[in-house]
């Protein structure tokens, strides 16, 4: 019989190599999770702590593991709430200290007081009702978190760890079906590092007491860093995803983009798989030898099979607490409506839980339609699924027995059906309304043949993986906790199989730069936490239209939410407007918008005061623009207009003129229409010698978006722009009746015409009067490649054909190699000060040549 | 009831409902029903079914598991015990 690498039977000189070996892909797995930023920082923290704690847990006797771990785990709490280098240089100061142990103490003591209540020396009921009791209380407390603000960082942690595992300690404590003790239950109850992840696996109890150190511990160790590797791997793919998947559904004018759109969310999940991976390989380097948490989900060939692979400990929990239960309680009403009515319980019980769960992690209950039909749908179907499977039973085999041809490619076209159908109920289950479902449909076409290949390539794809991997994973989903489960294992190869992995990922970022400038900025960007196009234009839409739940979900999820009152300001000084400008600044406004003083002078302009009429031997420039030009987030003499405006001033040697002014009309989310309205109806008044007309890339969502407000306001569109824009609705096949989402996913193959209608009146109206038109390219402070080319080549080149004068400021944020670094907070992309003296920087050298500005000769019109 | 005659009873029901036409001889006391895959959650119910008709005991919930049901002799294990 084989000796494994670590087994103690086997030479030392192999059993510390073997240690030597894993050790090495730990450390190499901690610099991978460091390197690519994944999950957040205090984990990347963490991991390295973890590296240290396993090294030592490991070279204990095996008597004081279990205890090491326990502490470890409770300090960790207190590891990641605690700036230790700050603390040791003395830099924090004794009282902040300590407010910072408050959250970390106070969710170790009422985790403490939790498992105490379990062992309390009365009958079991009464135990169970002062738990229900206690946690009622906690409940109360969570929902209203502002009542206690020093432990609001707590609750989601608290539920994270106690929520369901406590149902399970509480079912094995009753059967006892697993050994009890202080250690064990701390170590449970507080297992690193769940002080990092609101989502955690809920491992087994029974399970977490059983595997620990069960086998060899080369074999645990090893499987441990191997799925902390396949975790990464998950997670890299769900950035992948997440970046390049069309989830925009505004966007989509394809059957293929339909499909990308239904696939991309699917896989959106990669990061709960990913996580959870992680989490159970780390587990695994302190001896909890448990089974899988996820098994080639993607590639299950039933409802059932989905549910039995996907999120594996959910189903052992729900199983073991209510569906077993339930069925005996059930079972004199016959054995298949017993399994029946099971089913449905669980599935009801399922929903609720995760709404209970959803209720700690975010301080409400989940009720929302899309919810409660999903759960619906696949109670239905793992229901008929599991009856079949009752009533025609599936072939098995006590031998590993070769399987035909015919039965692998039934098993294929199985796990497509499947897949299709789950990729289905996952995108009406991530739906954010009724409208996003009804602009996919919307979206659907008549399919070119390309998209008929690719389509049909796909589906191929997922049979082919379903007959080679498919079969043998279902069987194998169930009871993978046991040894007789476990396939085969070769250490060696495993271990060359991550230190490659991980090396090759290490060495990406480095290489990534001899594959062109899009390869180098497709991996900077998945070595970020950069939002996506469509998370960033439902930040834009959130910011100006209020943020929807969905967002506010996503950003907590990335603990990147802003904080209360962040986007107060915006709703001072931005009011509604019933014509086709729709929105405006209100005048005299004095606010506090995005963390900084904002004022708006008398006219409404979020700038200096200005006489309306122009003082003689002034040159006087008007500007247009939205959210950034209007300065969100920096002080009014820190817009990079107001910047220009001074240096204007302060270089002109010119007695003629003898000032300059830039007059900021700038309004949040305007689009192009609104900026040329907003020209017409105030900036023309003004009497301006120049206009400053700034675009950018996103122009093309604000344009579909005020277009698709104003048709279904059933606004009255300006004379001069009914005849074209009553034209385009026409053609797009727009009323005012579709939803929203329709409305603009139809007008984006008008963004051409219309981006040209404007800039062509932009000019005509401007020379009309003896004003200069100069379009300002003013580029966005995300580092996202694609949307800056695509959205930058489609606004400039009709502004060249036209003739405009155009100043580029694109190089202003070039070179920046943390773009977080312009940001005003990690919630709010918006520019800070030093963006927009970048701005203002690139901004001037170009317009002062156009204005003659250190040259005899002024333009003329400063009269 | 003899140990050898609940093996039997089981054998027979194990191979008659999920194995028809393996060879008897091929399942033996220590294989893996569970945990390989051969016996699911609701093969288990099944089981739990016939093990309660057919020996007059009453099976709990937390019963039903690799722990008392993956191989044969670990249900054998437990009827005895039910029937002790």
């Amino acid at each position: 019989m084989a000796v494994a690498p670590g087994d103690s039977r086997g030479p030392i000189g192999a059993r510390r190599l073997a240690f030597v070996a894993i050790a090495v892909q730990f450390g190499l797995i901690t610099l991978l999770v460091q390197h690519w930023k994944l999950e957040n920082l205090t984990f990347a923290r963490l991991l390295q702590l973890a590296f240290i704690g396993f090294i030592v847990h490991h070279l204990l006797p095996l008597r004081f593991r279990l205890p090491f771990f326990a502490l470890f785990s409770l300090a960790s709490i207190f590891i990641v709430s605690v700036p230790w280098l700050g603390v040791l240089a003395g830099k924090v100061p004794l009282l902040d200290l300590l407010g910072r142990l408050v959250p970390g103490a106070a969710l170790v003591g009422i985790g403490l007081v939790l498992i105490g209540v379990c062992h309390l020396p009365i009958p079991f009921a009464a135990r169970i009702l002062v738990l229900a009791a206690i946690g009622g209380s906690l409940a109360v407390l969570r929902a209203n978190a502002q009542w206690v603000p020093a432990l609001s960082d707590i609750w989601i942690i608290l539920g994270s760890m106690f929520v369901f595992r406590i149902m399970v300690y509480l079912y094995d404590l009753k059967h006892r079906t697993a050994p009890f003790g202080f250690w064990r239950s701390v170590a449970y109850f507080f297992m690193v590092p769940n002080v990092c992840f609101p989502l955690f696996p809920l491992v087994d109890y029974k399970t977490f007491n059983a595997t620990y150190y069960n086998e060899d511990w080369s074999r645990i160790y090893q499987t441990g860093v191997h799925w902390m590797y396949r975790g990464i791997f998950h997670l890299l793919l769900y950035r992948l995803v997440y970046q390049l998947a069309p989830l925009d559904v505004a966007n989509l004018s394809s059957n293929l983009d339909v499909a990308g759109f239904m696939v991309g969310t699917y896989l959106l999940y990669l990061r709960v798989s990913g996580q959870f991976h992680l989490i159970v390989g780390l587990l695994h380097m302190f001896g909890f030898n448990l089974p899988e948490t996820h098994h080639l989900y993607l590639l299950a060939s039933s409802f059932t099979d989905f549910w039995r692979r996907i999120n594996i400990y959910w189903k052992d929990f729900i199983m073991k607490l209510f569906f077993y239960p339930s069925f005996f309680a059930l079972r004199k009403r016959g054995p298949l409506k017993a399994m029946a009515l099971a089913t449905l319980v669980t599935f009801f019980l399922t929903w609720l839980l995760h709404s209970w769960q959803w209720f700690w992690i975010r301080g409400s209950f989940l009720f929302t339609w899309q919810d409660i039909s999903f759960w619906a749908i696949l109670a239905g179907l793992v229901l008929v699924n599991a009856l079949y499977e009752a009533t025609t039973p599936r072939k098995r085999t006590l031998a590993a027995s070769r399987v035909g041809l015919g039965a692998r490619a039934l098993t294929g076209l199985q796990t497509l059906g499947t897949f299709l159908a789950i990729c289905a109920l996952w995108t009406l289950w991530s739906a954010q309304s009724a409208e996003e479902l009804q602009a996919l449909t919307d979206a659907l076409t008549a399919p070119s043949t390309r998209d008929l290949a690719i389509l049909v390539g796909g589906m191929l794809t997922i049979v082919v993986s379903g007959m080679i991997w498919g079969r043998s994973g279902r069987d194998s989903s169930e009871g993978g906790a046991t040894k007789a489960a476990r396939a085969p294992f070769n250490f060696w190869r495993s271990v060359a199989t991550v230190s490659v992995g991980t090396a090759c990922l290490l060495a990406l970022p480095a290489l990534s730069v001899h594959g062109g400038r899009h390869v180098e900025h497709l991996v900077a960007t998945l070595r970020g936490e950069q939002l996506n196009v469509r998370d960033m234009a439902q930040q834009r839409r959130g910011y100006y239209e209020e943020l929807d739940e969905a967002q506010v979900n996503h950003r907590r999820w990335r603990n990147t939410a802003a904080p209360k009152g962040w986007h107060d300001g915006r709703a001072a000084i931005l009011r509604e407007r019933s014509d086709f400008l729709m929105s405006e600044n209100a005048p005299s406004v004095s606010t506090i918008l995005s963390g900084a003083p904002a004022t708006t002078n008398p006219l409404g302009m979020r700038d200096r005061l200005y006489d309306p009429d122009k003082p003689p031997g002034t040159y006087r420039l008007v500007l247009l623009g939205a959210s950034h030009e209007l300065g969100t987030g920096v002080k009014d003499d820190e817009t990079f207009e107001n910047l220009v405006e001074d240096r204007l001033n302060r270089e002109n040697r010119s007695a003629t003129p003898a000032k300059y002014e830039i007059l900021n009309l700038s309004v949040a989310a305007s689009s192009l229409f609104q900026k040329q309205q907003r020209l017409e109806q105030v900036g023309f008044e003004l009497k301006p010698d120049a206009v400053l007309f700034c675009i950018y890339a996103v122009d093309r969502e604000f344009v579909v978006g005020h277009l698709a407000k104003a048709f279904r306001a059933g606004v009255e569109i300006p004379p001069g722009y009914r005849e074209f824009l009553t034209d385009i609705a026409r053609r797009a096949g727009i009323h005012g009746s579709l939803p929203k989402l329709v409305i603009q996913r139809r007008l984006q193959p008008f963004m051409p015409e219309l981006i040209e209608w404007v800039f062509h009146r932009f000019k005509t109206e401007c020379e009309a009067r003896g004003v200069r038109p100069i379009l300002i390219y003013r580029p966005t402070p995300t580092d996202n490649l694609d949307l800056e080319s695509t959205g930058r080549r489609e606004l400039l080149g009709p502004a060249a054909a036209i003739g405009l004068t155009v100043i580029d400021l694109s190089p202003a944020f070039e070179g920046i190699e943390d773009r977080r670094s312009i940001y005003l907070a990690e919630w709010d992309e918006h520019t800070n000060a030093r963006g927009h003296r970048l701005l203002a920087d690139t901004l001037y050298p170009q317009l002062a040549p156009l204005l003659g500005v250190g040259t005899s000769g002024i333009e003329a019109g400063a009269q | 009831m003899s140990e050898q005659e609940i093996k039997s009873a089981v054998s027979h029901f194990i191979l008659n409902e999920f194995l028809p036409g393996e060879d008897p001889s091929a399942l033996t006391d220590t294989t893996a029903l569970v945990s390989t895959g051969i016996l699911d959650s609701i093969a288990l119910l099944k089981v739990v079914t016939f093990l309660e008709s057919h020996f007059g005991i009453t099976l709990e919930a937390h019963e039903t598991g690799v722990d008392h049901l993956n191989t044969i002799a670990d249900i054998v294990r437990l009827v005895r015990s039910k029937l002790a």
